[in-house]
């Protein structure tokens, strides 16, 4: 062997072996848009490397929405048929229904009581996703809220029920905007919302059992929703309806409370515009860290979640990156936070209001007959 | 003699082959399969729910993309026309060298441009608004049908004319010489010579331009909320919020029975013209 040939050599080994001597991977997959993708590459995946010298934090993205969640489900799902003795994800971001569905399937891991900062979590939500019981398999990373964004140079007294605003909308038709059911899930939260306001239902909306009788109510809410919907502005997608408000098309819009504070800090929106969380409630929604029952590192993942359920994370990461509420209780969260950061996320909508009007979406026989009747009765 | 079999032919062709094989025959076969695939056995349920739920749905996206591509290959005509005939020089090279550009536009990017765009206070109103064409009151929103059909137009109509404009370059001028020598005007050379001659290529654009849009998704998400919407919009739906794949199945089965329609106008022409030209 002549010497290039050695070096050469010599190089391909170490490039091989490197890597494998070094490296642990933790493979935390995602369901959501770029920015979840962004946030564990750029923010979690670093700050964990340092920590954990030798591990790699490896995100994989797979793709908004409960889709997202539901290509999460398929992958585990088939890695449980096929007996594999570990599985490829070690860490899984997902949705309530995908939460729901992998309990129901045993895909996940029950690790909650062994993560420390599980005794900071108090939602409910960390043990309810849309009527079936999540407790001990999931963590919440953050929660969201839709809510009504306004103009206040048009808009003097923001609603502060839907029954304000049914009659606002009657004086001001087409001044109100929302993105129906399949341009995204603001519009959709509104349409829960009304639901929830006009079908009489109650808490067993969000609570169950589910009964076939309601089906009736719902229909008459329906109705009510399409005559609201002949004074209302459809919006194409969650963005339009930002959109349509910043150039003043619409006075009034249902939008994603942390959509709209980041859209305002990066200067996309109008800093003037406002936001109101009307009663009797509109929903929203967390996302939750779990871990699969046969992760290939299950040390690692626990790991990877408590430090991203800390205090410091969820204050600087989740509410002052994101501006989404903390997945664990906000009074270990605001400590952690200069008071500008925390006022943006609760001066229009205070913690009184989130407590009294902030709701969870239906349970999901619920939520599937909202939508169909939707199709059938409003949107016609 | 018998025929020798060219291995080394087949070896290079097989990588397309398979790749279409798996990419397009095996899920177009299983999305048929899927269509009729209940959970107790066969089943038209989907099918149930496609014309029930979603059946002004699928009439909507039929006049949309018939409608969209009848403007497209009349404007095409057009356009191709002045390009063939047009007197000035100057004129018709600036608009041989403009009517390419939406080509270079992917479909997403000219549906978020249109946002903006047909939006009640977006670009088109307010110009016209300033240049005392239209009130403020009088502006309307245009993001619905509306929006699709211009979007639709505006990003085909560069193929259909440069398929149809190069069949129109293609005739031997002296047809077109000899007409005008006779006295014929410029839209009687067109349209009782030159578009009589080019109606292989232009029914080809044409038929292929419907292909394409009835499978666009990004345009009518992007451009409306609104009710009736396209198919499109109804399969991604039905994936997206209830994993329900029996009923897109079903409306991807309708939208291949109405491009096998559209393909079959086109094999009936071609198979006239061979008729007539053999």
């Amino acid at each position: 062997m002549d010497r290039r040939s050695f070096v050469l050599a010599a190089a391909i080994l170490a490039a091989l072996l490197g890597p494998a001597r070094a490296d642990t991977t933790l493979n935390v997959a995602t369901a959501g848009d770029q920015n979840m993708v962004d946030y564990i590459n750029d923010y979690l995946g670093p700050r964990f490397e340092k920590a954990h010298p030798g591990v790699r934090v490896r995100a994989i993205g797979t793709g908004p929405g409960d889709a997202g969640s539901l290509a999460i489900e398929q992958k585990l799902s088939a890695e449980a048929k096929s007996g594999a003795p570990t599985w490829d994800i070690d860490v899984a971001v997902i949705h309530q229904r995908g939460a729901a569905q992998m309990v129901g399937e045993s895909l996940l891991a029950k690790y909650r009581d062994q993560v420390d900062t599980s005794k900071l979590v108090s939602s409910p939500k960390a043990d309810n996703a849309l009527g079936t019981d999540v407790s001990g398999y999931v963590l919440p990373m953050f929660d969201s809220q839709v809510a009504i964004a306004y103009n206040p140079a048009v808009v003097k007294t923001p609603p502060r029920s839907y029954a304000d605003l049914v009659a606002w909308a009657k004086q001001n038709p087409k001044q109100f905007g929302y993105n129906g059911i399949k341009g995204g899930m603001a519009g959709i939260g509104f349409v829960m919302g009304w639901v929830n306001a006009y079908a009489g239902i109650g808490p067993r909306l969000v609570k169950g059992p589910y009964e076939e009788a309601d089906k009736s109510k719902i229909d008459a809410a329906l109705t009510s929703l399409r005559d609201f919907n002949s004074n209302a502005t459809l919006t194409p997608g969650n963005a339009g309806t930002l959109d349509a408000l910043n150039r003043g098309e619409i006075a009034m819009g249902a939008v994603w409370a942390d959509m709209f504070y980041t859209w305002q800090a990066d200067g996309r929106l109008s800093p003037d515009l406002k936001l109101v969380l009307p009663s009797p409630g509109m929903p929203g929604q967390p996302m939750y860290y779990a871990i699969p029952q046969k992760a290939a590192q299950p040390q690692l993942a626990r790991d990877f979640v408590a430090m991203a359920t800390s205090p410091e994370v969820q204050a600087e990461g989740i509410v002052k990156r994101f501006n989404w509420y903390p997945g664990i209780d906000a009074q270990y969260v605001e400590p952690k936070l200069d008071k500008k950061a925390w006022d943006k996320l609760f001066v229009d909508i205070t913690p009184q209001d989130l407590k009294q009007n902030a709701m969870p979406f239906p349970i999901s026989p619920y939520f599937t007959t909202v939508l169909n009747e939707y199709e059938r009765i409003t949107a016609k | 003699m018998t025929r020798r079999i060219d291995w080394w032919g087949l070896a290079l062709l097989a990588p397309a082959f398979l790749l279409m094989f798996a990419l397009f025959v095996v899920p177009a076969f299983s999305s048929v399969v899927g269509a009729f695939a209940g959970e107790g056995g066969p089943t038209l349920a989907h099918f149930r729910r496609a014309f029930g739920t979603y059946g002004g749905d699928i009439w909507f996206t039929l006049w949309m993309v018939v409608a969209a591509v009848l403007i497209i290959a009349a404007l095409a005509v057009l356009i191709g026309g002045y390009l063939t005939l047009g007197g000035s020089r100057a004129a018709v090279a600036v608009l041989a060298w403009l009517y390419r550009w939406p080509l270079f536009v992917p479909m997403v990017c000219a549906a978020q441009m249109m946002r903006s765009f047909l939006a009640r206070n977006g670009m088109l109103n307010n110009t016209l608004i300033a240049s005392g064409l239209l009130t403020p009151a009088g502006a309307g929103s245009m993001l619905d049908w509306r929006g699709i059909l211009i979007t639709f137009v505006w990003k085909q109509l560069p193929f259909v004319t440069l398929i149809t404009a190069g069949a129109m370059a293609a005739l031997d001028r002296s047809l077109i010489e000899a007409a005008r020598d006779l006295g014929a005007s410029r839209m009687r050379v067109l349209f009782g010579i030159i578009v009589p001659l080019v109606r292989g290529p232009l029914l080809v654009a044409s038929v292929l331009t419907f292909v394409t849009l009835m499978s666009v998704l990004s345009v009518p998400v992007m451009l409306t909320a609104d009710s009736p919407t396209m198919i499109t919009v109804d399969m991604a739906y039905r994936i997206t919020t209830f994993g329900d794949y029996g009923t897109a199945d079903a409306l991807g089965v309708i939208s291949y029975l109405l491009t096998m329609g559209a393909a079959w106008l086109y094999l009936r022409d071609a198979a006239r013209q061979r008729a007539v030209f053999r």
